[in-house]
């Protein structure tokens, strides 16, 4: 736990590894006298185990083909209790200073570590999870700006109808003119035809009704006197007879 | 009548629809409009003009010869054709066109390549959370911190943090 926090800040440096800020020269130093053009490993998740909070299993592992499992927790007891038998460690009251603070540290560790450690990570996947965001839409933008762009050429390839159709309209409406022109020479020439028929016929017309006035006009003033009162005589004579015979007919 | 009547192409109005862009369509509407108009026109005139009954106009018109000569005359005229002046001036535009095409395309062919490449860089580039702050800034030039304009941490104006 306490080498991830260590990780945190130690992202913002060049290299991995807790290396403090003297050291940076060190390591660029160090980087390019070997240049090495190998891809650099990944980094790791975890830090080292360790087991109780402080003591490495590669210390475990070192000893067990030896002592067993048992082995390391043999020569820690061992040597704590010759360096207090034989007072190579003193005890005084730093002793029980070292304690008690120990104490609270690992009281405060076992209780707030995994949040703190939650915290941490959150904040490294924040800025992984933004970063990921911004890649994903970019990516889709190029994508979609591709699409686009085809799209742009497709309808650029029909740009041939267009002009298509402007031939088109210019052709009819030669056609309609034309059209338009034949029927008018057509036309004029039935009125020209038609007006001299008409003429004829009013000619005709006029000459006929002139000449029945005429002759109506000469057969009156042809009309004697005397031939008047003869026919006028001759009507009532007429008329007295067919007057016998209708009575006659009546009375039967 | 020879000459006349080059042959109408039919031209599929909605397949023009689809590839006219959304900022166009107002012109391609008035477009449609007016060929529209221009046909109706056309299919309401006949084709041929009426025949004159020139047996009928023989039997009535007592003028001698009248009719003989408008006969002759009416079936010696030809209509002129009307002369076709747009037709070349579409074809230079169509040409034009064609060329500007040509050369919106390359452009846009190149865009496609340059989107292509960065999307390529997307593609290829290793997992955020595998890389360091090295590979973040290659693969991302502009999250580079210019230590030489700015010495001291944070290595980029305050109002930008």
């Amino acid at each position: 736990m306490l080498s991830r926090l260590v990780f945190v800040s130690g992202r913002a440096l060049k290299g991995s590894g807790p290396i403090g800020a003297g050291l940076v020269h060190a390591s660029r130093s160090l980087h390019t006298s070997s240049q090495s053009q190998a891809p650099v490993p990944a980094l790791p998740e975890k830090g080292g185990k360790v087991r109780h909070g402080i003591i490495p299993e590669e210390l475990f592992q070192l000893l067990y083909p030896k002592t067993g499992v048992t082995g390391p927790y043999m020569l820690g007891t061992g040597l704590l209790l010759y360096m207090l038998s034989k007072e190579i460690y003193v005890v005084n009251h730093e002793t029980f200073a070292a304690a008690s603070i120990i104490t609270v540290i690992i009281y405060s560790i076992k209780k707030f570590g995994p949040s703190v450690a939650a915290f941490a990570d959150k904040l490294n996947e924040d800025k992984v999870a933004k970063a990921q965001e911004v890649k994903d839409l970019a990516m889709t933008s190029l994508a979609q700006a591709i699409e686009d762009e085809k799209k742009e050429q497709w309808r650029v390839e029909g740009r041939s109808m267009l002009f298509d159709a402007k031939r088109n309209n210019v052709a009819m409406l030669l056609e309609t003119n034309y059209r338009e022109r034949l029927h008018m020479v057509t036309n004029e020439v039935k009125r020209r035809l038609d007006y001299q028929i008409a003429l004829q016929n009013l000619h005709r017309q006029m000459e006929q009704d002139h000449m029945v006035n005429w002759v109506e006009k000469s057969v009156i003033s042809s009309i004697t006197p005397q031939q008047e009162k003869e026919s006028i005589a001759k009507c009532i004579t007429d008329l007295k007879a067919l007057a016998k015979t209708t009575q006659a007919k009546a009375a039967v | 009548m020879a000459g006349r009547r080059a042959a109408l192409k039919a031209i599929d109005w909605l397949a023009f629809a689809e590839r006219v862009p959304p900022n166009q369509r107002t012109m391609f509407n008035n477009l449609k409009t007016r060929s529209d108009a221009i046909s109706a026109k056309l299919t309401s005139l006949p084709e041929k003009a009426a025949a004159i009954d020139w047996v009928y106009y023989r039997s009535a018109v007592a003028k001698a010869g009248m009719v003989d000569e408008f006969e002759k005359k009416f079936s010696a005229l030809k209509v002129p054709e009307p002369v076709d002046t747009q037709t070349a001036l579409i074809n230079a535009q169509e040409a034009e066109a064609n060329k500007t095409a040509t050369a919106y395309i390359e452009a846009s062919k190149a865009r496609i390549a340059q989107y292509e490449k960065e999307l390529d860089k997307f593609r290829n580039m290793i997992p955020f959370d595998q890389m360091t702050i090295e590979d973040l800034n290659d693969t991302f030039p502009e999250t580079k911190l210019d230590k030489e304009k700015h010495p001291y941490w944070p290595h980029k104006p305050i109002a930008d943090l």
